[in-house]
């Protein structure tokens, strides 16, 4: 009783203010604890890129440069490379070098190509985020208006050709999608370049460069989007199904809404949620799937760079390359969580 | 105005909808109330286009033939000239989307011109009108209480002033308070519209409608004024759904139906669960049809008048015990007949049993004229006494106090009738066991004798129970067990009860009706919450007074400070409890 009569003599004005202040806090808080769960996935993977090497039975040198290398080495190089990598002193001034090294963009030395392992990176990064980049965007996209519509004429003609038809492409390896694709178009009709990410020494420029680059992408890109996109349209279809069997569509309907309001404003919008959140779980199977794409038509990304370090055991570009995946999916993660965060007001406006 | 008529919907074959036919002008309300499963949010969703399943029959609008409009001239009309509020506020709004782009949306969905300015400014209008403040405006749903949630919706109903306004369950899933504020507002608003409140709340339908109609398995049952309805159903199955329905105006306990709703019953959709069926229930599909202030659905015009007294005068010598008594009771119903001792009550009830022949006056059985008691007269009628050793001898043992009975009536072989007597032994909720069987009188306590006089009196499955003053030996807790004892006897069998009593604290627990008894002659009858909750007969006033209260006299609360927190006023009977 006195509580209530408290509350009652502050001046609203004060306890507005106290209210909003809490409010700031907590989502603050709230903030934080979303990010640091990034934090804390990026260390782990950090501290396990550092420890496993040096785990390895034997000379740490030769864990973390590959026999190989070794071999090759002259001994001047390999005191170099000791003192660089602080491997003659403790097991902490050893992290703290490694720390400051990745700090400042040193993942190592890559032996085979002579060069940093960032520079050679970054060298085929852009044709990676390329190719899976509009694979992603792609096979979602399209996955989910075919889910959409799919769903929403649940049971009819066109639900039922495409839900067999991206059920059967489903069933398909990403390679071997890819060879087909590359046999039939590439070597039967001749539609599509062979190999690479544009045509080597033709001097192009400005547009033409553009669709000379195109037109390589566009046998690996229809490969992964064909085998990818089914997740999407499945989940949308699916979700779509239960969403249209709300209360709110059936409000949405009653209002007199158009039907393609009730299906993309409403049942839709409703739907793309789950897609978000699958979406962030499928990125690494899209980069394993870009791996094997990538090698099948040779296009010069990162997944290809990855096989030939690994047929030519370079491992400095081999950990560069998966610390720089691992770290790719947690950015891509992170950016569904943003965007999720915005789709969905129950998580941006809490009560 | 709108026109229902012939109307069939049907899912998979299941008819849920059975031949609809309703005519509402501007300004009529109609609750439509039922089981869930009776097909009442069927009918909602029927007119408004929003069925799946085969919907046959017309309903037309202004003359508009709604049902052959094609889907988007249907798209047209819902939410402009019908609009529906879905029960199930939790999840009937779109949580993506602000509350007040949720109704801007409505309003837009039907405008071709006008621009942004004019929408808000009308969602503006929308929101002050259900009693919500602007800001809320920018709320997303589950920013939202239940009661904000709901008058969304109904603004969202309201956005282009619709002729027809249907209304499913627009109270269910709110607190009291709230559903009291959320009763007045729409009571407001559907004012000047066709309204059809869809609900399973009597109250809430009782509050909000002129007109009632009661669906069951998809046919309407009664129709009539809710008022009248309310007060005085016809239909057995309207009586079963306000008996078993909690409420603050009737005083009897709560009753239920027995068995369930089934689609699809050959005949009366409700013969399967109805107590006075005849032959021609199933095999007919009863209509509704014009029965004075209303119009039922039954092929025995509703409820029948099971005895009906009139005019009854008995005399011992010049002395006249019932003097012009008049009383109808009907099928399934209990009258309490209340007095004092020498009022004539029990010789009212003695005369219809026939152990006092009446002066004047008759009686009759449904329906027939009584001229004397046969053996056919007493499979229908019986009666009970306060003391049970007046009906079973001491000579007798269970066994024969209950067989005896049927072996008058010469009703089956030995070994059935033992399997009857043992069944209704059980209905009455005493051991059917051998032991049992065996057992005198002087054997087992009060309140068995009165079941097994009870038994005895149910054995040939009677109409009609006189139960005079059958409790008033027992202890209170054994009474309150043969009370409900009796009423779900008459909950299972359509027992009608006459029950003679000199307490009016149990006469309104167990009676639909109360008949006081004075000299003779009834002074007051009515509904038992009418009469003990506003007596008009100054001997029924005296009655209430002298009646068990739980409270204390004003005296005794005054000299301790007010116990129940009421300081002035009348001290709170038993009854207001
Ligand atoms: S008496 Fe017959 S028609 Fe009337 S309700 Fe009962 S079963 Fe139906």
């Amino acid at each position: 009783m006195q509580d209530l009569e408290m509350r009652h003599l502050e001046s609203p004005k004060v306890g507005w203010d106290y209210q909003k202040a809490t409010a700031r806090l907590t989502s603050l808080v709230r903030r934080g604890a979303f990010f640091s769960n990034y934090v804390i996935a990026f260390t782990i993977i950090l501290t396990l890129n550092f420890v496993l090497p040096r785990m390895m039975p034997g000379d740490p040198l030769q864990a973390i440069y590959g026999e190989e290398a070794l071999l090759a080495m002259t001994p001047q190089l390999e005191t170099e490379l000791i003192a660089r990598l602080s491997l003659d002193q403790s097991m902490s001034q050893q992290f703290v070098a490694y720390i400051l090294a990745l700090a400042s963009g040193d993942l190592g030395h890559s032996y085979y190509y002579n060069q940093q392992v960032l520079a050679v990176i970054l060298d085929f990064l852009p044709w990676t985020l390329l190719l899976t980049g509009t694979a992603l965007v792609i096979s979602t996209l399209l996955g989910f208006v075919l889910g959409i519509e799919s769903g929403y004429r649940r049971g009819r003609r066109l639900d039922k050709t495409l839900l067999a038809g991206l059920m059967f492409l489903n069933g398909f390896p990403d390679f071997f999608m890819g060879i087909v694709l590359l046999l039939v178009f590439g070597v039967v009709f001749g539609m599509v370049p062979l190999s690479g990410a544009l045509t080597p020494y033709s001097g192009l420029e400005g547009f033409p460069l553009v669709l000379d680059i195109l037109h390589h992408l566009l046998a690996p890109l229809a490969a992964l989007v064909l085998v990818r996109v089914t997740s999407a349209y499945l989940l949308t279809r699916n979700t779509m199904i239960t969403t249209l069997k709300e209360n709110f569509v059936l409000t949405a309907r009653a209002k007199g809404c158009s039907e393609g309001q009730i299906k993309y404003r409403h049942a839709g919008r409703n739907s793309l949620l789950p897609v978000v959140t699958a979406t962030g779980l499928m990125i690494p199977h899209m980069i394993t799937g870009a791996l094997f794409v990538e090698i099948v038509f040779s296009y010069p990304g990162v997944g290809w760079l990855l096989y030939n370090s690994l047929l030519t055991r370079d491992y400095p570009l081999i950990q560069g390359i998966l610390l720089m995946v691992t770290l790719a999916v947690l950015v891509t993660n992170l950016l569904v969580d943003l965007l999720y965060s915005k789709l969905d007001p129950r998580v941006s406006h809490a009560r | 105005m709108l026109e229902i008529s012939d109307l069939k919907v049907s899912y998979d074959g299941t008819e849920i909808l059975a031949g609809i036919d309703l005519d509402l002008l501007r300004g009529d309300s109609l609750a439509i109330i039922g089981e869930s499963g009776a097909g009442k949010t069927t009918l909602g969703l029927a007119l408004m286009g929003l069925l799946d399943g085969r919907t046959s029959g017309r309903i037309h609008l202004d003359g508009k033939d709604v049902l052959s409009l094609d889907g988007k001239e249907r798209r047209k009309m819902r939410g402009k000239d019908m609009a529906m509020v879905f029960q199930n506020v939790e999840d009937a709004l779109d949580p993506l989307m602000t509350v007040s782009d949720q109704i801007e949306e409505a309003i837009s969905a039907h405008r071709e011109k006008g621009g942004p300015e004019d929408v808000r400014d009308r969602v503006r209008r929308l929101f002050k009108s259900v009693g919500l403040e602007e800001e809320k405006g920018e709320s997303y749903p589950h920013q939202l209480s239940g009661g904000e949630k709901q008058r969304v919706l109904i603004a969202m109903a309201l956005a282009n002033d619709p002729q027809v306004l249907i209304l499913d369950e627009p109270t269910a899933s709110l607190d009291a308070v709230t559903k009291a504020e959320i009763t007045k507002l729409l009571r407001e608003r559907i004012r000047e519209k066709i309204c059809l409140v869809i609900t399973h709340d009597i109250s809430t339908a009782a509050k909000l409608t002129e007109k009632m109609a009661v669906l069951y398995a998809g046919r309407i049952i009664e129709m009539g004024e809710t008022t009248g309805l309310l007060e005085n159903p016809r239909h057995p199955y309207t009586r079963g759904l306000i008996r078993s329905s909690p409420n603050m105006t009737t005083t009897k306990d709560l009753q239920g139906i027995p068995g369930r709703m089934v689609h699809g019953v050959a005949g009366c959709p409700f013969s399967d669960r109805c107590t006075q069926k005849i032959d021609r229930c199933s095999k007919e599909v009863p209509q509704l049809s014009d029965a004075g202030d209303r119009m039922i659905a039954c092929h025995r015009g509703g409820i029948i008048p099971l005895l009906e007294i009139s005019k009854v005068k008995t005399c011992f010598g010049d002395f006249v015990a019932v003097n012009g008594v008049d009383l109808t009771l009907y099928e399934g119903e209990t009258i309490a007949l209340v007095g004092e001792s020498g009022s004539g009550k029990t010789t009212l009830a003695k005369t219809v049993i026939g152990l006092f022949d009446q002066e004047e006056g008759e009686i009759r059985l449904e329906g027939e004229v009584l001229v004397k008691r046969n053996r056919e007269f007493y499979k229908k009628v019986q009666m009970i006494y306060q003391n049970p050793k007046e009906s079973i001898s001491h000579r007798m043992n269970v066994l024969d106090a209950v067989t005896e009975p049927l072996e008058v009536q010469k009703v089956g072989s030995p070994a059935e009738r033992i399997a009857i007597v043992k069944r209704v032994l059980e209905e009455v909720e005493l051991s059917s066991d051998d032991a049992f069987l065996k057992k005198y009188p002087h054997q087992i306590s009060g309140g068995e004798a009165q079941r097994v006089a009870i038994a005895r009196s149910l054995v040939l499955n009677p109409k009609l129970l006189i139960a005079d003053e059958p409790t008033s030996a027992l202890d209170a807790s054994v009474q309150a067990k043969i009370l409900k004892l009796l009423l779900n006897l008459q909950e299972k069998r359509g027992l009608s009860i006459l029950f003679i009593t000199h307490d009016i604290a149990i006469a309104r627990k167990v009676s639909d009706r109360l008949a006081v008894m004075l000299k003779g002659k009834i002074v007051e009858e009515g509904p038992a919450s009418d009469v003990t909750t506003s007596p008009v007969h100054p001997y029924t006033m005296r009655l209430l007074e002298v009646a068990p209260d739980l409270a204390p006299t004003r005296e005794a609360r005054e000299t301790r400070g007010g116990l129940w927190g009421v300081s002035e006023g009348r001290p709170l009977r038993a009854r207001e409890l």
